[in-house]
């Protein structure tokens, strides 16, 4: 009967193998706010794609912190209301962060987050892409930049919520109808990346 | 090898009640396997059909989970509503492309009634971003209109122009009714596969109407508004269960969550459709992964069942094989005959079993449908159920190595005399 | 000692692997072809080894067994079941047939097995099924019975059936052991005149082995194995 109990154990390792694994490891072991390494701005002649990081997708000149920049923090008091309209209005700031639109028909590869949107019923066929582990969860959203809007070319299997992967696929960038709305703030409208992504990998260290 | 296999089948056609009540036993085990993670595929599909293209769901805080199965699948109840001032406070985002307020609490003969805006018909999408269509009628205008999923009509026997009265809070029987104001049927929704076939749709005012005079919960004795004068009352909703938000950019999804979650003048909670369902199967993924080991450790003692069945009659078929020697056989066929027979059982119960579960979900489909709103059908096997077969099948091949390999060291032994 | 023996056994000695004296030991025994003969034993006497030895089941620890002149003892466990089916019949004393084949595919096994008695039974009777069926007429089996399973026949029609199986496909040897004990009196002596008279149609050499001295008469020769077998003595004397 060894041989029996030997196969049952088989058959057991089998069928459970299939039914949990997520397209990357339980999680990766990231811990939120991780980023993942990519070597930056780097052309890869064979592949006919750019390897970029997230940091590319920031247009030139465009401060992720401007609001904070006029800030002497240890000249406020505690609780001082100008460090909380600071937050506020670098919040806001991200909300309408520019895009690079330099960028629109580029090929690129980079590593990120996934935040499913659409599926079909095991496979995802829309998904986000953001810089952070994390992104939707604990830690305040990425600016308006920092996210890709990703259209798979196939419906992907076993994809799941903050899986780390590669993503390589043509850029596009979108520039929403700008508000007529008079407050100043609101000069960009909502804008940010897409892309047609044509092949998606998990993420592994290099 | 040509004869062994004439020979195995026919040998085991001899002892068919036994082996054929293993068989049986190995059918249903398959079936159940296969049940189970077939159930737990449909249920994955039916769940992601159910909303197509909404970016957001906004309700009460609570858990993402449970929101999402209040709201949108129509399972269990509401912990708390949203005020309407609120629920107008985050629709005004200029993010915003629609929203669908909808109102939950009551329900018809079992099924949720759900209260809600013309939008509902506009924007709702599901399955792969389909539009909800309607299969007679239209679509309610008057306060006490009610457009019916397929499945309310279906299961019963609604036709436009038949009037319905709404029971106060969800659950079978023993509701209490809103009697004095029963609905009209002005429309039947074509069939989805999701939900919304087993709900009965009014509009919002209908649900503030029916509720006038049921200050506090239930009916105040001596105190009623007749039907034909809840017009005169405003009948603006107060509060909505849940709302259903959809953008202008995908991507200012993030930034809309926050500012519902931050609002200050109540408690909110706003999920994205996508993520609170790989929560959802975090949960429930628990129990899929028990249900699955249980159903192959079931497996694995129908295919005992069949090793030890195969095994008791060995001792009484030495003589036949004492007999095969005789003609020529060698130690080896005997080995092959012992566990074709296993193997070939093994085989025959898989494909069996299979015909059973299809059998099974033909019976069960009206039930899940109307009782849970789960679409199963049945269906070719497919890769993965493939994968799980071939699993069995190589599981019973190695078991009924044994009593093969038994009945080889009884021939060697044995030769042509056997000391029975 | 002919030179066209068709069995010849010299200097053979076979122990089992639990026992201390050797179970058999014959100096030598030969069969000459076509012959038949009897071998008279009681139960016990090791004929139960001799006839797995003869079947090429069994291996002497020493000693020689020619076969059609070839050497079983050196022939590899495979090759000697080949060998018998290719060249020997064996008839046990009962339980010969498997239950659930008819009469018909019980008689037609050794040609599942054996693809030169396959051809033999398809020369001598056009196939394989009408060769069968021949034998089968040839001892007496009626042919209602033909097609049922085997467990539904009497035993002598077992025994009979069985002879079919042993001879189909024309194996030089057939060995019968205790084929009639089974067999109630009156129907013995039917049997054997049936089996002798087939043997000798085909020309089978047949080792008939039984305790009963009064079917001894009609063969050719009849050896106690006591006689042949010098362990039984030692035995004795010890």
């Amino acid at each position: 009967m060894r041989t029996t109990s030997l196969a049952l154990s088989l058959a057991a390792l089998l069928l459970l193998q299939g039914s949990g694994a997520g397209f990357a490891a339980e999680n990766g072991g990231y811990r939120v706010g991780d980023r993942l390494q990519s070597r930056a701005a780097r052309k890869d002649a064979k592949a006919h794609y750019q390897e970029i990081g997230w940091n590319a997708l920031i247009p030139e000149g465009w401060d992720p912190a401007a609001a904070f920049r006029n800030i002497d923090f240890s000249r406020l008091s505690d609780a001082d209301p100008r460090a909380s309209n600071a937050l506020d209005a670098l919040r806001k700031a991200w909300d309408e962060a520019p895009v690079e639109p330099g960028w629109n028909g580029q090929r690129v590869r980079l590593p990120g987050f996934v935040v499913p949107l659409e599926r079909r019923g095991e496979q995802v066929t829309e998904f986000l892409l953001v810089p952070y582990f994390g992104a939707c969860i604990h830690v305040p959203p990425p600016p308006a930049n920092q996210i890709i809007d990703v259209f798979p070319a196939k419906p992907v299997k076993n994809l799941r919520t903050m899986d780390a992967v590669w993503v390589v696929g043509v850029l596009e960038t979108l520039r929403s109808q700008p508000k007529t709305d008079s407050d100043h703030r609101m000069g960009m409208g909502t804008a940010g990346y897409r892309m047609k992504a044509e092949r998606i990998e998990p993420y592994k260290e290099r | 090898m040509s004869p062994w296999l004439a020979l195995a089948a026919r040998s085991a056609w001899n002892r068919r009640l036994t082996l054929g009540l293993t068989l049986a036993a190995v059918s249903l085990s398959v079936a159940l396997l296969l049940g189970v993670e077939r159930l737990r595929h449909d249920a994955r599909e039916s769940f992601a059909l159910s909303v197509s293209g909404t970016d957001l769901v906004v309700g009460a805080r609570t858990s993402p989970v449970q929101l999402m199965l209040y709201a949108v699948f129509r399972i269990g109840e509401a912990t708390n509503n949203i005020r309407w001032n609120a629920y107008r406070a985050i629709a005004a985002d200029p993010a915003i492309a629609w929203t669908i307020p909808i109102s939950l609490g009551d329900s018809h003969r079992g099924y949720p009634v759900l209260g809600t805006t013309p939008d509902y018909f506009a924007h709702f999408r599901y399955g792969n971003a389909r539009p909800l269509a309607f299969s007679a009628g239209r679509r309610f205008d008057g306060v006490f209109d009610a457009v019916l999923g397929a499945d309310v009509a279906d299961k019963l026997g609604y036709r436009i122009g038949d009037r319905i009265v709404l029971s106060h809070g969800i659950g079978g029987v023993g509701l209490p009714e809103h009697a004095d104001k029963p609905f009209s049927v002005v429309g039947i929704l074509a069939r989805t596969g999701t939900p919304v076939d087993r709900t009965v749709h009014v509009s919002l005012e209908a649900i503030t109407a029916i509720h006038l005079d049921w200050q506090g919960g239930a009916p105040v004795p001596g105190f009623s508004i007749p039907a034909q004068y809840v017009r005169k009352f405003d009948l603006a909703p107060k509060e909505i269960t849940a709302a259903l938000i959809g953008l202008k950019s995908r991507a200012a999804v993030f930034r809309v969550q926050r500012a519902v979650n931050d609002y200050a003048g109540e408690p909110l909670l706003a999920v994205l459709p996508g993520v609170a369902l790989d929560q959802l199967w975090d949960v429930v993924g628990i129990a899929e992964k028990t249900l699955l080991a249980v159903s192959a450790m079931v497996v694995a003692v129908g295919l005992t069942g069949l090793v030890a069945v195969v095994l008791a009659g060995l001792n009484e078929r030495r003589r036949e094989l004492a007999i095969l020697r005789s003609v020529g056989a060698r130690p080896r066929g005997i080995f092959l005959l012992l566990s074709i027979e296993g193997l070939c059982v093994t085989a025959l119960g898989s494909v069996l079993g299979v015909v059973l579960l299809d059998a099974l979900t033909l019976l069960a489909r009206p039930f899940a449908q109307s009782a849970y709103g789960l679409a199963i059908r049945p269906q070719l096997v497919s890769l993965r159920e493939l994968r799980l077969l071939a699993a069995v099948i190589a599981v019973g091949l190695l078991a009924s190595l044994v009593p093969g390999y038994r009945a080889y060291r009884l021939s060697l032994a044995d030769g042509l005399s056997p000391r029975l | 000692m002919s030179a066209a023996a068709l069995v010849r056994i010299e200097g053979m000695r076979f122990s089992w692997p639990s026992g201390d004296a050797p179970c058999l030991d014959i100096a030598r025994f030969e069969i000459g072809a076509g012959e038949r003969v009897f071998l008279h034993g009681p139960s016990g006497s090791g004929k139960s080894t001799l006839l797995g030895l003869l079947g090429g089941v069994l291996a002497p620890e020493r000693g020689s067994i020619r076969f059609l002149g070839e050497e079983l003892t050196r022939l590899r466990p495979a090759a000697r079941d080949r060998f018998r089916a290719d060249h020997v019949g064996i008839i046990f004393q009962q339980f010969n047939l498997i239950p659930y084949l008819s009469a018909l595919d019980n008689v037609l096994l050794p040609s599942r097995f054996s693809a030169r008695r396959a051809r033999l039974a398809s020369a001598s009777g056009g196939s394989c099924v009408n060769e069968a069926a021949r034998l089968l007429d040839h001892l007496d089996l009626d042919e209602a019975l033909r097609r049922r399973p085997a467990v539904h026949l009497s035993v002598g029609q077992q025994q009979r059936v069985a002879a079919a199986r042993a001879l189909i496909g024309r194996p030089e040897f057939v060995i019968a052991d205790e084929p009639t004990s089974a067999l109630d009196a009156g129907r013995q002596a039917g049997f054997l005149d049936l089996l002798l008279k087939e043997c000798g149609a085909a020309g089978t050499a047949l080792l008939f082995v039984s305790h009963d001295l009064r079917l001894a008469r009609a063969f050719d020769r009849a050896i106690p194995l006591a006689s042949l077998n010098r362990a039984d003595a030692r035995q004795e004397a010890a």
